[in-house]
Protein backbone atom coordinates (compact mmCIF):
# COMPACT_ATOMS: atom_id res chain seq x y z
CA UNK A 1 0.00 0.00 0.00
CA UNK A 2 2.78 2.13 0.62
CA UNK A 3 5.41 0.46 -1.81
CA UNK A 4 4.20 2.54 -4.81
CA UNK A 5 4.97 5.83 -3.07
CA UNK A 6 8.25 5.24 -2.49
CA UNK A 7 8.97 6.17 -6.35
CA UNK A 8 9.42 9.98 -6.42
CA UNK A 9 6.86 11.07 -8.91
CA UNK A 10 3.74 8.79 -7.23
CA UNK A 11 5.22 11.23 -4.01
CA UNK A 12 5.24 14.07 -5.95
CA UNK A 13 1.90 13.09 -7.18
CA UNK A 14 0.51 12.03 -3.73
CA UNK A 15 2.08 15.80 -2.45
CA UNK A 16 0.56 17.84 -5.08
CA UNK A 17 -3.26 16.18 -4.34
CA UNK A 18 -3.07 16.95 -0.67
CA UNK A 19 -1.78 20.65 -1.49
CA UNK A 20 -4.71 21.10 -3.72
CA UNK A 21 -6.73 18.98 -0.84
CA UNK A 22 -6.46 21.89 1.48
CA UNK A 23 -7.64 24.47 -0.62
CA UNK A 24 -10.47 22.72 -2.38
CA UNK A 25 -11.87 21.35 0.90
CA UNK A 26 -12.62 24.99 2.35
CA UNK A 27 -13.33 26.76 -1.32
CA UNK A 28 -15.55 23.99 -2.16
CA UNK A 29 -18.01 24.95 0.41
CA UNK A 30 -18.27 27.74 -0.70
CA UNK A 31 -18.67 27.24 -4.15
CA UNK A 32 -21.71 24.82 -2.86
CA UNK A 33 -22.83 27.53 -0.48
CA UNK A 34 -23.02 30.03 -3.01
CA UNK A 35 -24.00 27.50 -6.12
CA UNK A 36 -21.03 28.98 -8.05
CA UNK A 37 -20.64 25.70 -10.09
CA UNK A 38 -21.01 26.88 -13.10
CA UNK A 39 -18.90 29.83 -12.35
CA UNK A 40 -16.10 27.49 -11.48
CA UNK A 41 -17.03 25.58 -14.56
CA UNK A 42 -16.32 28.97 -16.46
CA UNK A 43 -13.76 29.63 -15.08
CA UNK A 44 -11.73 25.99 -15.61
CA UNK A 45 -12.76 26.71 -19.24
CA UNK A 46 -11.77 30.79 -19.38
CA UNK A 47 -8.15 29.49 -18.28
CA UNK A 48 -7.45 26.84 -20.73
CA UNK A 49 -6.42 30.05 -23.53
CA UNK A 50 -4.51 31.40 -21.05
CA UNK A 51 -2.51 27.69 -20.20
CA UNK A 52 -2.63 27.43 -24.10
CA UNK A 53 -0.93 31.55 -24.88
CA UNK A 54 1.68 30.47 -21.91
CA UNK A 55 2.97 27.08 -22.95
CA UNK A 56 2.67 28.80 -26.50
CA UNK A 57 5.12 31.93 -25.52
CA UNK A 58 7.08 29.92 -22.43
CA UNK A 59 6.34 26.29 -22.58
CA UNK A 60 5.52 24.41 -19.38
CA UNK A 61 6.49 27.08 -16.96
CA UNK A 62 4.85 29.56 -19.16
CA UNK A 63 1.88 27.79 -18.23
CA UNK A 64 1.57 29.10 -14.77
CA UNK A 65 1.64 32.95 -15.22
CA UNK A 66 -0.91 32.33 -18.44
CA UNK A 67 -3.90 30.16 -16.49
CA UNK A 68 -2.78 33.10 -13.38
CA UNK A 69 -3.45 36.19 -15.59
CA UNK A 70 -6.42 34.33 -17.84
CA UNK A 71 -8.13 33.34 -14.31
CA UNK A 72 -7.46 36.67 -12.38
CA UNK A 73 -9.06 38.59 -15.56
CA UNK A 74 -11.97 35.97 -15.68
CA UNK A 75 -12.97 36.61 -12.07
CA UNK A 76 -13.20 40.40 -12.69
CA UNK A 77 -15.18 40.34 -15.97
CA UNK A 78 -18.05 37.68 -13.98
CA UNK A 79 -18.12 39.87 -11.03
CA UNK A 80 -18.93 42.96 -13.38
CA UNK A 81 -21.02 41.34 -15.41
CA UNK A 82 -23.14 39.43 -12.84
CA UNK A 83 -22.94 42.65 -10.57
CA UNK A 84 -26.87 44.53 -10.06
CA UNK A 85 -27.94 41.14 -12.22
CA UNK A 86 -28.22 43.07 -15.00
CA UNK A 87 -27.37 39.62 -16.99
CA UNK A 88 -28.75 36.77 -15.20
CA UNK A 89 -25.83 34.98 -14.09
CA UNK A 90 -25.94 31.89 -16.01
CA UNK A 91 -26.13 33.57 -19.42
CA UNK A 92 -23.16 36.16 -18.56
CA UNK A 93 -20.92 33.25 -17.52
CA UNK A 94 -22.16 30.71 -20.41
CA UNK A 95 -20.96 33.72 -22.86
CA UNK A 96 -17.52 34.60 -21.34
CA UNK A 97 -17.14 30.33 -21.25
CA UNK A 98 -18.16 29.60 -24.96
CA UNK A 99 -15.72 32.44 -26.01
CA UNK A 100 -12.66 31.79 -24.20
CA UNK A 101 -12.86 27.96 -24.54
CA UNK A 102 -12.81 28.52 -28.43
CA UNK A 103 -10.16 30.80 -28.32
CA UNK A 104 -8.17 28.59 -26.55
CA UNK A 105 -9.22 25.70 -28.72
CA UNK A 106 -8.12 27.76 -31.78
CA UNK A 107 -5.06 28.99 -30.45
CA UNK A 108 -4.35 24.56 -29.70
CA UNK A 109 -5.21 24.01 -32.93
CA UNK A 110 -2.31 25.73 -34.91
CA UNK A 111 0.23 23.46 -33.26
CA UNK A 112 1.69 20.17 -34.68
CA UNK A 113 1.39 18.27 -31.39
CA UNK A 114 -2.57 19.45 -31.58
CA UNK A 115 -4.22 16.36 -29.73
CA UNK A 116 -1.21 15.29 -27.11
CA UNK A 117 -1.08 19.27 -25.97
CA UNK A 118 -4.82 19.21 -26.23
CA UNK A 119 -5.20 16.07 -23.60
CA UNK A 120 -2.75 16.95 -20.88
CA UNK A 121 -4.51 20.69 -20.83
CA UNK A 122 -7.55 18.66 -20.32
CA UNK A 123 -6.80 16.50 -18.25
CA UNK A 124 -3.69 17.59 -16.54
CA UNK A 125 -0.26 15.30 -15.80
CA UNK A 126 -0.31 14.57 -12.27
CA UNK A 127 2.56 11.75 -12.58
CA UNK A 128 5.01 14.26 -13.97
CA UNK A 129 4.80 16.91 -11.24
CA UNK A 130 7.85 18.30 -10.52
CA UNK A 131 9.42 19.59 -7.15
CA UNK A 132 8.94 23.08 -8.33
CA UNK A 133 5.53 23.12 -9.44
CA UNK A 134 4.84 21.89 -5.84
CA UNK A 135 6.27 24.81 -4.51
CA UNK A 136 3.98 26.83 -6.81
CA UNK A 137 0.89 25.20 -5.55
CA UNK A 138 2.42 25.23 -1.51
CA UNK A 139 2.51 29.23 -2.59
CA UNK A 140 -0.65 28.92 -4.04
CA UNK A 141 -2.46 27.00 -1.50
CA UNK A 142 -0.96 29.43 1.35
CA UNK A 143 -2.69 32.72 -0.72
CA UNK A 144 -5.66 31.07 -0.72
CA UNK A 145 -5.86 29.83 2.86
CA UNK A 146 -5.04 33.30 4.35
CA UNK A 147 -7.73 34.99 1.81
CA UNK A 148 -10.23 32.36 3.18
CA UNK A 149 -9.56 33.47 6.21
CA UNK A 150 -10.11 36.87 5.88
CA UNK A 151 -12.58 36.95 3.78
CA UNK A 152 -14.87 33.80 5.47
CA UNK A 153 -16.65 35.85 7.85
CA UNK A 154 -18.10 38.02 5.32
CA UNK A 155 -18.69 35.72 2.83
CA UNK A 156 -20.75 33.25 4.94
CA UNK A 157 -22.77 36.34 5.87
CA UNK A 158 -23.12 37.20 1.90
CA UNK A 159 -24.24 33.95 0.99
CA UNK A 160 -26.81 33.21 3.46
CA UNK A 161 -28.67 37.47 3.79
CA UNK A 162 -27.02 39.51 0.42
CA UNK A 163 -29.58 42.15 1.68
CA UNK A 164 -28.66 41.63 5.67
CA UNK A 165 -24.95 41.95 4.45
CA UNK A 166 -25.51 45.12 2.64
CA UNK A 167 -27.32 46.72 5.27
CA UNK A 168 -24.85 45.90 7.93
CA UNK A 169 -22.07 47.70 5.35
CA UNK A 170 -20.72 45.30 3.30
CA UNK A 171 -20.01 46.01 -0.13
CA UNK A 172 -21.12 42.68 -1.78
CA UNK A 173 -19.53 43.53 -5.12
CA UNK A 174 -16.33 43.48 -3.37
CA UNK A 175 -17.04 40.18 -1.54
CA UNK A 176 -17.94 38.59 -4.72
CA UNK A 177 -15.47 39.47 -6.73
CA UNK A 178 -13.31 38.18 -3.57
CA UNK A 179 -14.48 34.94 -3.97
CA UNK A 180 -14.27 34.71 -7.39
CA UNK A 181 -10.82 35.49 -7.44
CA UNK A 182 -9.76 32.85 -4.54
CA UNK A 183 -11.67 29.80 -7.16
CA UNK A 184 -9.65 31.46 -9.99
CA UNK A 185 -6.35 30.52 -7.65
CA UNK A 186 -7.76 27.15 -7.22
CA UNK A 187 -8.24 26.77 -10.29
CA UNK A 188 -4.77 27.96 -11.51
CA UNK A 189 -3.39 25.96 -8.62
CA UNK A 190 -4.86 22.33 -9.49
CA UNK A 191 -5.05 22.96 -13.84
CA UNK A 192 -1.81 20.96 -14.31
CA UNK A 193 -1.53 18.64 -12.09
CA UNK A 194 -5.67 17.29 -13.04
CA UNK A 195 -6.34 19.51 -15.95
CA UNK A 196 -8.84 21.99 -16.63
CA UNK A 197 -12.12 19.47 -17.11
CA UNK A 198 -11.52 17.94 -13.93
CA UNK A 199 -10.56 20.75 -11.47
CA UNK A 200 -14.25 21.09 -11.10
CA UNK A 201 -15.15 18.37 -9.47
CA UNK A 202 -12.47 19.37 -6.94
CA UNK A 203 -14.71 22.43 -6.38
CA UNK A 204 -17.54 21.11 -6.54
CA UNK A 205 -18.33 17.18 -5.30
CA UNK A 206 -16.11 17.48 -1.85
CA UNK A 207 -19.06 20.03 -0.25
CA UNK A 208 -21.72 18.34 -2.24
CA UNK A 209 -20.27 15.06 -0.81
CA UNK A 210 -20.00 16.39 3.12
CA UNK A 211 -23.05 18.08 3.38
CA UNK A 212 -24.63 14.57 3.31
CA UNK A 213 -23.19 13.99 6.48
CA UNK A 214 -23.31 17.38 8.46
CA UNK A 215 -24.68 20.47 9.11
CA UNK A 216 -21.66 22.71 9.85
CA UNK A 217 -20.06 24.62 7.32
CA UNK A 218 -16.55 23.81 8.99
CA UNK A 219 -16.86 20.48 9.36
CA UNK A 220 -17.95 20.53 5.41
CA UNK A 221 -14.11 22.08 4.89
CA UNK A 222 -12.78 19.57 7.03
CA UNK A 223 -14.55 16.35 5.61
CA UNK A 224 -14.68 17.59 2.30
CA UNK A 225 -10.40 18.30 2.47
CA UNK A 226 -9.73 14.62 4.59
CA UNK A 227 -12.16 13.42 1.09
CA UNK A 228 -10.02 14.74 -1.63
CA UNK A 229 -6.73 13.58 0.16
CA UNK A 230 -8.32 10.59 0.62
CA UNK A 231 -9.67 9.61 -2.44
CA UNK A 232 -6.02 11.34 -4.05
CA UNK A 233 -4.24 8.22 -2.34
CA UNK A 234 -6.53 5.56 -3.34
CA UNK A 235 -6.98 7.23 -7.07
CA UNK A 236 -3.13 7.10 -7.45
CA UNK A 237 -2.80 3.38 -5.92
CA UNK A 238 -5.78 2.33 -8.55
CA UNK A 239 -4.13 3.46 -11.78
CA UNK A 240 -0.85 2.38 -10.24
CA UNK A 241 -2.45 -1.31 -9.51
CA UNK A 242 -3.81 -1.09 -12.97
CA UNK A 243 -1.71 -0.15 -15.11
CA UNK A 244 1.15 -2.59 -13.39
CA UNK A 245 -0.58 -5.02 -11.98
CA UNK A 246 -3.60 -5.89 -15.09
CA UNK A 247 -2.14 -3.68 -18.33
CA UNK A 248 -4.97 -1.65 -18.40
CA UNK A 249 -3.72 2.55 -18.80
CA UNK A 250 -5.81 4.41 -16.22
CA UNK A 251 -4.94 7.87 -16.04
CA UNK A 252 -4.45 8.78 -12.12
CA UNK A 253 -6.39 12.37 -12.64
CA UNK A 254 -9.14 10.67 -13.65
CA UNK A 255 -9.28 7.65 -11.25
CA UNK A 256 -9.25 10.18 -8.79
CA UNK A 257 -12.23 12.12 -9.64
CA UNK A 258 -13.84 8.75 -10.15
CA UNK A 259 -13.13 7.79 -6.70
CA UNK A 260 -14.25 11.14 -5.59
CA UNK A 261 -17.82 10.87 -7.23
CA UNK A 262 -18.38 7.08 -5.86
CA UNK A 263 -18.05 8.59 -2.62
CA UNK A 264 -20.42 10.56 -3.02
CA UNK A 265 -23.12 8.43 -4.66
CA UNK A 266 -22.08 6.11 -1.70
CA UNK A 267 -23.36 9.02 0.49
CA UNK A 268 -26.74 9.70 -0.63
CA UNK A 269 -28.18 7.18 1.41
CA UNK A 270 -26.62 8.33 4.26
CA UNK A 271 -28.64 11.98 3.70
CA UNK A 272 -31.56 10.33 3.19
CA UNK A 273 -31.51 8.16 6.37
CA UNK A 274 -30.69 11.23 8.33
CA UNK A 275 -33.48 13.65 6.84
CA UNK A 276 -36.40 10.88 6.97
CA UNK A 277 -34.68 10.24 10.93
CA UNK A 278 -34.91 13.78 11.78
CA UNK A 279 -38.55 14.65 9.35
CA UNK A 280 -39.28 18.11 8.03
CA UNK A 281 -39.84 20.88 10.06
CA UNK A 282 -43.25 21.69 11.56
CA UNK A 283 -45.18 23.06 8.95
CA UNK A 284 -45.98 27.04 9.63
CA UNK A 285 -50.23 28.03 10.69
CA UNK A 286 -51.55 30.19 8.06
CA UNK A 287 -52.90 33.56 9.19
CA UNK A 288 -56.44 34.08 8.03
CA UNK A 289 -57.41 37.51 9.57
CA UNK A 290 -59.49 40.01 7.71
CA UNK A 291 -56.72 42.92 7.79
CA UNK A 292 -54.81 40.47 5.26
CA UNK A 293 -57.31 40.48 2.75
CA UNK A 294 -55.40 43.61 1.64
CA UNK A 295 -52.87 43.27 -0.87
CA UNK B 1 -34.82 64.24 22.05
CA UNK B 2 -32.36 63.20 19.14
CA UNK B 3 -33.83 62.54 15.79
CA UNK B 4 -33.39 59.13 14.55
CA UNK B 5 -34.71 60.08 10.67
CA UNK B 6 -35.53 62.93 8.96
CA UNK B 7 -37.27 63.17 5.51
CA UNK B 8 -38.14 66.26 3.63
CA UNK B 9 -39.60 66.35 0.64
CA UNK B 10 -37.99 63.24 -0.42
CA UNK B 11 -38.20 61.27 -3.52
CA UNK B 12 -37.03 57.85 -3.91
CA UNK B 13 -35.80 55.17 -7.12
CA UNK B 14 -34.08 53.27 -9.16
CA UNK B 15 -31.72 54.82 -12.10
CA UNK B 16 -33.43 58.11 -12.18
CA UNK B 17 -37.19 56.65 -11.62
CA UNK B 18 -39.06 57.29 -8.83
CA UNK B 19 -40.72 54.86 -7.17
CA UNK B 20 -41.91 56.44 -4.07
CA UNK B 21 -42.38 60.83 -3.69
CA UNK B 22 -43.46 63.04 -1.14
CA UNK B 23 -42.31 61.40 1.85
CA UNK B 24 -42.10 63.89 4.86
CA UNK B 25 -41.46 62.24 8.30
CA UNK B 26 -39.76 62.38 11.70
CA UNK B 27 -38.72 59.84 13.70
CA UNK B 28 -37.61 60.56 17.71
CA UNK B 29 -35.18 58.08 19.21
CA UNK B 30 -37.86 55.48 21.28
CA UNK B 31 -40.96 56.14 18.46
CA UNK B 32 -42.42 53.20 17.02
CA UNK B 33 -43.10 53.92 13.13
CA UNK B 34 -45.65 51.45 11.11
CA UNK B 35 -45.03 52.15 7.08
CA UNK B 36 -48.81 50.82 5.88
CA UNK B 37 -49.61 50.14 2.16
CA UNK B 38 -50.01 47.46 -0.27
CA UNK B 39 -47.85 45.88 -1.71
CA UNK B 40 -45.49 47.26 -4.27
CA UNK B 41 -46.04 50.37 -2.12
CA UNK B 42 -42.83 51.60 -1.89
CA UNK B 43 -42.43 49.96 1.90
CA UNK B 44 -39.28 47.87 0.80
CA UNK B 45 -37.92 50.77 -0.76
CA UNK B 46 -38.37 53.51 1.86
CA UNK B 47 -36.53 51.12 4.07
CA UNK B 48 -33.79 49.89 2.50
CA UNK B 49 -33.15 54.27 1.89
CA UNK B 50 -32.69 54.43 5.20
CA UNK B 51 -29.88 51.65 5.18
CA UNK B 52 -28.40 53.40 1.84
CA UNK B 53 -29.39 50.98 -0.43
CA UNK B 54 -31.69 52.68 -2.70
CA UNK B 55 -30.60 56.43 -3.48
CA UNK B 56 -32.19 59.68 -2.81
CA UNK B 57 -33.72 61.51 -6.16
CA UNK B 58 -34.48 64.28 -4.54
CA UNK B 59 -35.25 65.88 -1.00
CA UNK B 60 -32.93 65.74 2.13
CA UNK B 61 -32.87 62.34 4.13
CA UNK B 62 -30.95 61.98 7.38
CA UNK B 63 -30.39 58.78 9.01
CA UNK B 64 -29.47 58.99 12.51
CA UNK B 65 -27.36 62.15 12.19
CA UNK B 66 -25.13 61.04 9.60
CA UNK B 67 -24.55 57.97 12.18
CA UNK B 68 -26.10 54.76 9.44
CA UNK B 69 -23.89 52.42 11.09
CA UNK B 70 -26.04 52.15 13.97
CA UNK B 71 -29.23 51.36 11.80
CA UNK B 72 -30.45 47.30 12.11
CA UNK B 73 -32.38 45.05 9.38
CA UNK B 74 -34.37 42.76 10.07
CA UNK B 75 -35.69 40.94 6.51
CA UNK B 76 -38.22 38.58 5.87
CA UNK B 77 -37.29 34.87 6.58
CA UNK B 78 -38.69 33.52 3.75
CA UNK B 79 -35.81 35.40 1.43
CA UNK B 80 -33.70 33.16 3.08
CA UNK B 81 -32.19 29.82 2.06
CA UNK B 82 -34.12 27.54 4.70
CA UNK B 83 -31.30 24.88 3.79
CA UNK B 84 -28.64 27.16 4.80
CA UNK B 85 -26.15 24.97 6.69
CA UNK B 86 -25.91 27.55 9.55
CA UNK B 87 -26.89 27.37 13.11
CA UNK B 88 -29.23 29.67 15.11
CA UNK B 89 -25.60 31.14 17.05
CA UNK B 90 -24.31 31.95 14.13
CA UNK B 91 -27.01 34.00 12.56
CA UNK B 92 -27.08 35.87 15.54
CA UNK B 93 -23.19 36.25 15.65
CA UNK B 94 -23.83 37.97 12.09
CA UNK B 95 -25.04 40.85 13.99
CA UNK B 96 -21.98 41.14 15.93
CA UNK B 97 -19.37 40.96 13.00
CA UNK B 98 -18.83 44.55 11.98
CA UNK B 99 -17.80 44.96 15.04
CA UNK B 100 -15.63 42.14 15.42
CA UNK B 101 -13.90 43.04 12.26
CA UNK B 102 -12.70 40.94 9.35
CA UNK B 103 -10.45 38.32 11.01
CA UNK B 104 -10.36 38.83 15.01
CA UNK B 105 -12.17 35.98 16.77
CA UNK B 106 -15.36 36.77 18.45
CA UNK B 107 -14.36 38.02 21.76
CA UNK B 108 -16.35 36.58 25.53
CA UNK B 109 -18.79 40.31 25.54
CA UNK B 110 -19.97 39.03 21.98
CA UNK B 111 -20.65 35.64 22.61
CA UNK B 112 -22.06 37.34 25.50
CA UNK B 113 -24.63 40.01 23.34
CA UNK B 114 -25.79 36.97 21.13
CA UNK B 115 -26.71 35.06 23.81
CA UNK B 116 -28.79 37.78 25.59
CA UNK B 117 -30.03 38.41 22.25
CA UNK B 118 -31.33 35.15 22.03
CA UNK B 119 -32.52 35.37 25.35
CA UNK B 120 -34.52 38.17 24.54
CA UNK B 121 -36.60 36.68 21.82
CA UNK B 122 -36.89 33.48 24.05
CA UNK B 123 -34.82 30.89 21.73
CA UNK B 124 -31.94 30.74 24.00
CA UNK B 125 -32.60 26.90 24.20
CA UNK B 126 -32.46 27.06 20.14
CA UNK B 127 -28.92 28.16 19.88
CA UNK B 128 -27.00 24.90 18.26
CA UNK B 129 -30.33 23.76 16.31
CA UNK B 130 -29.86 24.49 12.21
CA UNK B 131 -31.11 28.03 11.42
CA UNK B 132 -33.91 25.95 8.55
CA UNK B 133 -35.30 23.63 10.99
CA UNK B 134 -37.11 26.44 13.27
CA UNK B 135 -40.52 27.27 11.63
CA UNK B 136 -41.47 30.64 10.08
CA UNK B 137 -42.20 32.47 13.41
CA UNK B 138 -38.84 31.46 14.90
CA UNK B 139 -36.79 32.07 12.20
CA UNK B 140 -37.78 35.62 12.37
CA UNK B 141 -36.94 35.88 15.75
CA UNK B 142 -33.62 34.64 15.11
CA UNK B 143 -33.15 37.39 12.87
CA UNK B 144 -34.93 40.02 15.34
CA UNK B 145 -32.21 38.73 17.76
CA UNK B 146 -29.31 39.53 15.35
CA UNK B 147 -30.37 43.24 14.97
CA UNK B 148 -30.63 43.23 18.71
CA UNK B 149 -26.72 41.71 19.13
CA UNK B 150 -25.35 44.30 16.75
CA UNK B 151 -27.45 47.22 19.39
CA UNK B 152 -28.81 49.44 17.20
CA UNK B 153 -30.62 53.14 17.37
CA UNK B 154 -32.45 52.43 14.63
CA UNK B 155 -34.42 48.81 14.23
CA UNK B 156 -35.60 48.60 10.36
CA UNK B 157 -38.06 45.73 10.30
CA UNK B 158 -39.36 44.49 6.74
CA UNK B 159 -42.92 42.43 7.01
CA UNK B 160 -41.44 41.11 9.90
CA UNK B 161 -45.32 39.32 10.73
CA UNK B 162 -45.74 37.95 7.14
CA UNK B 163 -46.56 33.90 7.57
CA UNK B 164 -45.86 34.20 11.43
CA UNK B 165 -47.49 31.94 14.03
CA UNK B 166 -49.53 33.86 16.79
CA UNK B 167 -46.86 33.13 19.44
CA UNK B 168 -44.02 34.30 17.59
CA UNK B 169 -45.69 37.24 16.59
CA UNK B 170 -46.60 38.44 20.68
CA UNK B 171 -42.74 38.02 21.16
CA UNK B 172 -41.84 39.76 18.47
CA UNK B 173 -44.32 42.87 19.62
CA UNK B 174 -43.16 42.39 22.87
CA UNK B 175 -39.54 42.72 22.23
CA UNK B 176 -39.70 45.62 20.02
CA UNK B 177 -41.79 47.38 22.68
CA UNK B 178 -39.19 47.08 25.11
CA UNK B 179 -36.36 48.07 23.01
CA UNK B 180 -38.39 51.06 22.10
CA UNK B 181 -38.35 51.33 25.57
CA UNK B 182 -34.89 51.23 25.97
CA UNK B 183 -34.54 54.53 23.39
CA UNK B 184 -34.31 52.49 19.93
CA UNK B 185 -36.89 54.11 17.03
CA UNK B 186 -38.16 51.52 15.05
CA UNK B 187 -39.61 51.14 11.61
CA UNK B 188 -41.77 48.43 11.12
CA UNK B 189 -43.05 48.00 7.47
CA UNK B 190 -46.52 45.58 7.12
CA UNK B 191 -49.86 45.69 5.48
CA UNK B 192 -52.02 44.19 8.53
CA UNK B 193 -53.87 47.32 9.77
CA UNK B 194 -53.89 45.65 13.43
CA UNK B 195 -50.87 45.12 13.97
CA UNK B 196 -49.89 49.01 13.17
CA UNK B 197 -52.81 50.17 15.42
CA UNK B 198 -51.30 47.80 18.39
CA UNK B 199 -47.73 48.65 17.76
CA UNK B 200 -47.07 51.78 16.22
CA UNK B 201 -47.27 55.38 17.86
CA UNK B 202 -46.77 56.64 14.22
CA UNK B 203 -48.33 55.10 10.95
CA UNK B 204 -47.68 56.05 7.31
CA UNK B 205 -49.56 55.44 4.45
CA UNK B 206 -47.98 55.20 1.18
CA UNK B 207 -48.46 54.15 -2.34
CA UNK B 208 -46.55 55.36 -4.68
CA UNK B 209 -46.37 58.76 -2.61
CA UNK B 210 -46.84 59.03 0.96
CA UNK B 211 -50.41 60.03 1.58
CA UNK B 212 -50.65 60.51 5.33
CA UNK B 213 -48.71 60.68 8.16
CA UNK B 214 -49.84 60.50 11.85
CA UNK B 215 -50.52 58.68 14.80
CA UNK B 216 -52.88 55.50 14.06
CA UNK B 217 -56.04 57.22 15.48
CA UNK B 218 -55.72 59.64 12.71
CA UNK B 219 -54.29 57.79 9.83
CA UNK B 220 -56.07 54.17 10.45
CA UNK B 221 -59.72 55.52 9.40
CA UNK B 222 -61.94 55.78 6.37
CA UNK B 223 -60.79 58.41 4.88
CA UNK B 224 -56.72 58.29 4.40
CA UNK B 225 -57.21 54.68 3.76
CA UNK B 226 -59.39 55.12 1.30
CA UNK B 227 -57.20 57.69 -0.51
CA UNK B 228 -54.10 55.73 -0.15
CA UNK B 229 -55.59 52.26 -1.39
CA UNK B 230 -58.27 54.19 -3.70
CA UNK B 231 -60.77 51.11 -2.65
CA UNK B 232 -63.75 50.91 -0.37
CA UNK B 233 -62.89 50.75 3.65
CA UNK B 234 -65.49 49.32 5.81
CA UNK B 235 -65.58 50.48 9.72
CA UNK B 236 -66.15 46.91 11.47
CA UNK B 237 -66.15 48.14 15.04
CA UNK B 238 -63.57 50.72 14.88
CA UNK B 239 -61.34 48.07 12.96
CA UNK B 240 -60.80 48.98 9.36
CA UNK B 241 -61.43 46.27 6.42
CA UNK B 242 -60.38 46.92 3.24
CA UNK B 243 -62.76 45.95 0.02
CA UNK B 244 -60.23 45.58 -3.27
CA UNK B 245 -61.89 48.29 -5.96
Amino acid sequence: MIAPFELHFMSRALTEIVLLALICGPVSVFVYARRLSFVSDALTHTVFPGVVIGFVAGGLEGVFIGALVAALLTAVVLTVLTRGARVSDDTATAVVLTAMFSIGVVLVSRRSSYTSDLTSFLFGRLLTVTPHQIAETAVLAAVVLVALLIGARAMIFRTFDPAGAAAAGYRIAWIDLWLNVIVALVVVAAVRAVGTILVVALLIVPAAAARMVTDRLAVMAVLGTVLIAGVGYAGLLLSWTASLSYGVALTSASSVVLLLVAAYLLLIPVRLIRDRRRGSPPPVPERNSAHELVG
Amino acid sequence: MTLALRYAGVSLGYQGRAVLTDVNLELRAGQRLALVGPNGAGKSTLIKSMLGLVPVLRGEAEVLGGERGRAGYVPQTDTLDADFPISVRRVVMMGRYRRIGWWRPARTEDRRAVAEALDRVGLADRASHRFGTLSGGQRQRVLLARAIAAEPRLLLLDEPFNGVDVVSQEAIVRVLRELSADGAALVVSTHDFAVARELADLVCLLNGRQWAVGPPAETLTAGPLRRTYGGSVVDLDNDMVLIEP
